[in-house]
């Protein structure tokens, strides 16, 4: 038994040997098989990842936002400080004035090389320019170098972008654009058998270590550049096997379906070289205005080499935090460049001895203009979809003026600073500038802290806007001359008004008195809310509406008696809107915020060109203009001339709401229409007054800008006329309550009064009419 | 079409227009630098250049009692010699048929010379090249509104309103307008 069993048990122990070998190999064969088959799969998987990646849109190049160019020429206003600003902005260099982009100013004098750039409009060459500035205007403009022309543009500066989700910058080169120096100096340090390998080259593994041992440091890495290019593209940066061995496949993979120009051009648009916040910096593109404030095609020795040597690593080599290890990152590679004859070793010892030469801090900060460029984000959702403004390197040429921006901030956050007091910092503020006869938006301030990109005042906050609603009370009175002049009497006296539902409404004065009648013009320019509800109520609520839509209201106007002192609701950016009509005698120009938008080689896509509808004829509004000259010359904005010259003579108008909730004040120079709104986001009380909130900061910024006084031309149809306006008569010129006032012709009164104290007045006036 | 019927005749006018503002006095806005008080950023010290230019008084500096009664003047301003220029390569444009580009050149214009009619009438005249109508008109009756006193600018402005309006079949405006260039 135990024989048989054992016998029994031999030969199935055999049968079991002789059948192990052919089981053995069956499972490998299959499991090679399945193998070849998954890695033949995986192959064909990564080849589609390739080429979809490589053939498609390959990069997301985010759009830049440009401030409008500042234009120089003789007669251009401009301070001295201004200019250093706008040339700083745009990445100019201080000191010398040797090379594109670089200014040197001695006082009011400067030496500019400007950049040159290519606008829509066409081409401004590199020139350089000499001037000065005296009392804010520049003067002896001459181009002392290139062609000659009466008037310059400066380069536009970058003020933002629009990124894609993952944040990447860059600025795309074409390969034929990047200095053979470059290339070769990238060549030589990174993969100098670009040309020859296949995709992977162990040969220059062992090269680099090589080099490395000799160097006693690394100075050469192993990776090809395809492989270098492979892994910034499609893997993640984990260190395993498995990734290696990916890498290897996808390079081979992409060795085979392209060139090597093409994969070489990829790489230097895609390599990463810095970081600017949470903004990763990509590409040689970018890296050279990133660091020098250059294009690629302008850099010198000593600047390819410090880009060059980045590679290794972006961070650890920072020219910014850490200049000594650039400094003898970018000497290696310079030696690098002398050793494989690129350059000579007088020209890399030279280039050793230059400084980094890196700009000061990044070309632009980011977000620098949050609320402004949020409304251009706006502006361009009407035509843009957000994808293609976040991956088309779209250029978005804007209207924003930086000097004005600076002033307008100071004025918010500097004021607001002083008027606070008791609110401890719960007082907010917007601030909205255009520019008056072009309707392009300057400046833009969505709070008392201009850098926070949080809620948008300027934008978002819809408040009451009290009596900024007046001028287009009088102004819908005054278009019939034959029942409303500046001089008509309106009765400041108290009413009530009983509605269906026996609701009783009483409107009262600010300072809750009443004078009887007072002439117009000064009803409107001390902010009489009687006489503008008995004046609107005149010529309807309906008329009133309808005004206010024809410049520029969209929204809804709710038709209630209270609108006429203002509780219609509006954001800043719609009060200067519907402003800009009076302060341009009747014309609406719609606001804009850009000019053109062009695609990334420059063709326009896109122009929003200035246009002019005329709502309102020129005469009426000419005569609220006057009154609003008037309102800050003797009624509630007169405390703006002690901070701003007379010359101005501005035109404006204060609003304030129940409680100072809300304290507004909107106006105008010769060239600038500017709005301003001070109260709390919780709507809650303040102590402010339109001219004691609002006011301050707008004067505080037209003190600081520049700019011609506000004076209209007389239009057709309208005369001037001495009148006495408390006695609705014509009267002389040295009459005590003389005003030289306009009419609409036909509308001057009939009757005329002589001086009320006689011969002596009208001689003494005589006399000082004689000798002004 | 309409706006090729027009077209020389516009010319014609706004040459007449320009020459006029070119020889005309301008009633030009007054410039104010910026005020120096203490609460603006400060600025390094800038050269003196003696007083070639008026320096303009601060209020505190003049008489409390003075009183300012509301500004305007009579013309529109004269146009500076780099917008000058500026409209000039516009013609240039615009006689080679790039009416596009020549609103680029004058929109810059524009910028400089704000309160100036001869640019808007000059914007006007490439928006009937463009065959944009409206526009012109709109440019037109701007460019009117500053046209103040300055009677030969106000003949050219409304005459080319009349042409325009025409070209839009706008008989009685058109007639209206030509009837006030008749009183010029």
């Amino acid at each position: 038994m135990k024989k048989t069993a054992a016998s029994k048990k031999t030969p199935r122990k055999h049968s079991g040997k002789r059948n192990k070998k052919p089981w053995f190999w069956r499972v490998f064969i299959r499991v090679s098989l399945i193998g070849l088959a998954l890695l033949a799969g995986w192959t064909v998987y990564l080849d589609a990842v390739v080429t979809s990646r490589f053939e498609g849109r390959r990069f997301e190049v985010p759009s830049r936002v440009y401030a409008r160019p500042l234009e120089l020429y003789s007669g251009a206003s401009v301070t001295a400080g201004g200019l250093q600003r706008e040339l700083e902005l745009a990445g100019y260099r201080a000191g010398r004035s040797d090379s594109a982009g670089t200014y040197r100013r001695n006082g009011g004098q400067f030496e500019i090389h400007t950049r040159g750039f290519r606008f829509t409009d066409g081409e401004e060459l590199r020139r350089r320019l000499s001037l000065s500035i005296f009392n804010d205007r520049v003067q002896d403009f001459t181009v002392t170098a290139g062609p000659p022309s009466p008037i310059v543009r400066l380069e536009p500066a970058q003020i933002g972008g629009i990124y894609p989700a993952h944040k990447e910058d860059r600025v795309l080169v074409q390969l034929q654009e990047v200095p053979e120096l470059f290339r070769n100096t990238l060549m030589a340090v990174e993969d100098q058998d670009f040309y020859d390998h296949l995709g992977i080259a162990p040969l220059s593994i062992a090269r680099a270590m090589l080099a490395n041992i000799r160097a006693g440091r690394i100075v050469q890495g192993g990776s090809t550049l395809t492989q270098q290019l492979v892994k910034n593209f499609f893997l993640t940066r984990d260190q395993t096997l498995l990734r290696k061995g990916n890498e290897a496949l996808m390079s081979l993979l992409l060795e085979l379906h392209y060139q090597k120009d093409d994969i070489l051009e990829t790489y230097i648009n895609e390599v990463y070289v810095g970081q600017a916040g949470t903004r990763a910096i990509h590409g040689f593109g970018l890296a050279s205005q990133f660091y020098f404030g250059e294009s690629i095609d302008d850099l010198e020795n000593h600047q390819i080499a410090m880009l060059v040597g980045l590679v290794k690593g972006p961070s650890y080599y920072n020219p910014r935090r850490h200049p000594e290890r650039a400094k003898s990152r970018r000497n290696l590679v310079l030696g690098v460049m002398a050793d494989s004859g690129l350059i000579t070793e007088q020209e890399a010892s030279r280039a050793r001895g230059q400084p980094l030469g890196v700009s000061v801090r990044a070309s632009y900060s980011e977000n620098r203009y949050p609320a402004y460029i949020d409304l251009v984000r706006r502006h361009l959702a009407r035509d843009y979809r957000q994808e293609d403004l976040q991956s088309e390197g779209l250029r978005i040429f804007t209207t924003l003026d930086p000097a004005i921006q600076y002033a307008a901030e100071f004025a918010v956050t500097d004021t607001l600073k002083s008027i606070d007091g008791g609110a401890k910092g719960a007082l907010e503020s917007a601030m909205v500038v255009t520019s008056r006869d072009s309707g392009e938006v300057l400046a833009l301030v969505g709070g008392r802290d201009p850098q926070y990109a949080g809620f948008n005042r300027a934008v978002d906050a819809r408040r009451p806007i009290g009596s900024l609603v007046k001028p287009f009370i009088y102004l819908t009175a005054l278009q019939n001359p034959d029942k409303y002049t500046l001089i008509t009497p309106v009765q400041d006296t108290g009413f009530s008004l009983v509605f269906d539902d026996d609701r009783r409404w009483e409107p009262r004065n600010y300072d809750r008195k009443e004078r009887g009648d007072v002439p117009l013009h000064k009803a409107l320019s001390n902010s009489y809310n009687l006489p503008a509800v008995r004046v609107g109520l005149d010529v309807g609520v309906e008329a009133v509406t309808q005004t206010l839509q024809d410049f520029g209201v969209t929204d809804s106007i709710s038709r209630y008696p209270s609108m006429l002192l203002g509780t219609v609701p509006m954001t800043p950016v719609t009060v200067a809107q519907i402003y800009q009509g009076l302060a341009t005698s009747g014309f609406n120009t719609p606001l804009r915020t850009i000019r053109r938008v062009t695609d990334s080689r420059g063709e326009a896509l896109s122009r929003y060109s200035l246009k002019v509808d005329q709502v309102a004829d020129s005469a009426s509004v000419h005569l609220v203009q006057y009154a609003m000259q008037e309102a800050m010359q003797e009624g509630t904005g007169r405390s703006v001339y002690r901070r701003v010259p007379r010359e101005l003579t501005l035109a404006g108008k204060t609003g304030t709401t129940d409680d100072g909730r809300d304290s507004w004040f909107a106006g105008f120079s010769g060239d600038l229409l500017a709005v301003t709104w001070v109260g709390r986001d919780d709507n809650g009380p303040t102590m402010f007054t339109g001219a004691t909130g609002a006011l301050p900061v707008w004067a505080r910024f037209m003190g600081q800008v520049p700019q011609h006084g506000f004076s209209p031309v007389v239009p057709d149809g309208v005369a001037y006329q001495w009148v006495n306006s408390e006695q609705v008569a014509l009267t002389d010129e040295g009459c005590e309550n003389a005003r030289f006032m306009p009419f609409i012709v036909g509308s001057e009164p009939d009757t005329e009064v002589s001086c009320g104290g006689g011969i002596e007045r009208r001689l003494r006036g005589w006399f000082e009419g004689l000798f002004e | 079409m309409t706006s090729k019927f027009i077209k020389p005749f516009t010319l014609v006018i706004l040459a007449g227009a320009l020459a006029a503002c070119a020889s005309g006095p301008g009633g030009d806005s007054i410039y104010v630098p910026a005020g120096t008080d203490e609460t603006t950023a400060p600025e390094p010290p800038q050269l003196d250049r003696g007083t070639d230019e008026p320096r303009v008084e601060r209020k505190s500096e003049q008489p409390d009692t003075e009183r300012r009664a509301p500004s305007y003047q009579d013309e529109g301003d004269a146009v500076p010699a780099a917008a000058s220029s500026l409209m000039r390569s516009a013609e240039d444009l615009l006689a080679a048929g790039n009416a596009q580009a020549a609103v680029s050149q004058l929109e810059r214009a524009q910028r400089i010379a704000p309160r100036s009619a001869a640019v808007y009438f000059k914007l006007s005249e490439a928006y009937v090249a463009l065959d944009q109508l409206g526009s012109a008109e709109q440019f037109t009756l701007k460019g009117l509104s500053l046209s103040g006193s300055d009677s030969s600018l106000q003949r050219s402005g409304w005459l080319l309103l009349a042409d325009i309006r025409r070209a839009r079949g706008n008989m009685a405006g058109a007639d209206q307008a030509e009837a006030r260039a008749g009183t010029l």
